[in-house]
């Protein structure tokens, strides 16, 4: 019964503060990652996990639409194609395509 | 007893262990996970931690309700594969455990293993889990476990997804073998409900939050 209870606050708690969690990233973007397999908030917080723990990437954005990350980047930084594409493949997703404008 | 004890555990490391509970026993390199569980026949509380993004190395406590005996176990979670389509994702996952069972004044060797494999897009979504359970004399199960599942709407990341699910559960080795339980799951961010209420009459609740 205790742990009914606790999963009942935690569950209330959590999820029902019903609102967007996070700001969409307006304008260009200093790089556009195509990815396949991001298809749920757990996928998308895990990729945003890891390139916001990069040195330099100032801010990161995930559209589950388009399945696009998009990076921003501190000036004078940048992250190399091969990097980007093991630290999307070490989060357990594919890269497809690495834009930059 | 352990010598019997031992004979089964390549068998169960082989077959593979699934949880009860759907959601991802694997989270992103240097995620914890935290879930509990309840249904007719269990509670569980779970916490596993993942090195990698491809496996996670936990503690579980359960209440098995029908023999009374609980269980404390270490487990560990394999994301054997996973296969990245443009609008969906499919995984197969491996999942292990050793641990003591407690049940009736006694205390058994436990292990359990089982397999669990999903296919989802954003729209819908279906999964099979199953778990080989041995507990000795205090008990011991194989059960299967399969949803499927429809998101009425599709919302962004930070939206609340809402998903209404069947699930089936089928259990030999139990007076009723089969049931079904309707659900809602309710999805924001890295914080995942699930309530439902099966046919027979018991209610499930679980909770899964990565962080």
């Amino acid at each position: 019964m205790k742990l009914w209870i606790v999963t009942l606050c935690l569950s209330i708690f959590c999820i029902l503060p019903l609102r967007p969690a996070y700001a969409t990233h307006g304008g260009p973007h200093d790089v556009t990652i195509k990815v396949n397999g991001l298809v749920c908030d757990f996928c998308a917080r895990a990729v945003e996990k890891v390139f916001r723990g990069q040195e330099g990437v100032e801010a990161v954005g995930v559209d589950l639409n388009t399945h696009e990350i998009t990076l921003d980047l501190q000036n004078g930084t940048n992250i190399p194609d091969d990097k980007i594409i093991a630290l999307v493949t070490d989060s357990g997703y594919s890269v497809t395509e690495i834009a930059r404008p | 007893m352990i010598r019997q004890f031992l004979n089964y555990l390549p068998l169960l490391l082989l077959l593979g262990w699934g949880n009860a509970a759907e959601a991802r026993p694997v989270s992103w390199p240097g995620g914890w996970t935290v879930m509990t569980m309840n249904d007719p026949d269990m509670n569980a509380l779970h916490l596993s931690y993942s090195p990698t993004a491809f496996y996670s190395v936990g503690v579980l406590h359960e209440y098995m309700r029908e023999p009374g005996a609980r269980m404390d176990s270490v487990e560990l979670g394999n994301l054997l594969k996973r296969w990245n389509y443009p609008d969906s994702q499919a995984n197969l996952y491996l999942q292990s455990g050793l641990g003591i069972a407690y049940g009736g004044g006694d205390m058994e060797p436990a292990a359990y293993t089982g397999l669990s494999a999903d296919w989802e897009d954003r729209r819908f979504l279906t999964s099979y889990t199953n778990r080989f359970f041995y507990g000795g004399d205090i008990d011991r199960y194989a059960r299967h476990t399969a949803r499927i599942g429809v998101a009425p709407y599709i919302g962004d990341y930070g939206d609340v997804h809402t998903w209404l699910m069947l699930q089936a559960d089928y259990d030999a080795g139990k007076k009723d073998h089969a049931s079904l339980t309707p659900l809602v799951r309710l999805f924001k961010s890295t914080f995942l409900m699930e309530a439902g209420y099966n046919l027979d009459g018991g209610a499930l609740l679980n909770f899964t939050a990565q962080f």
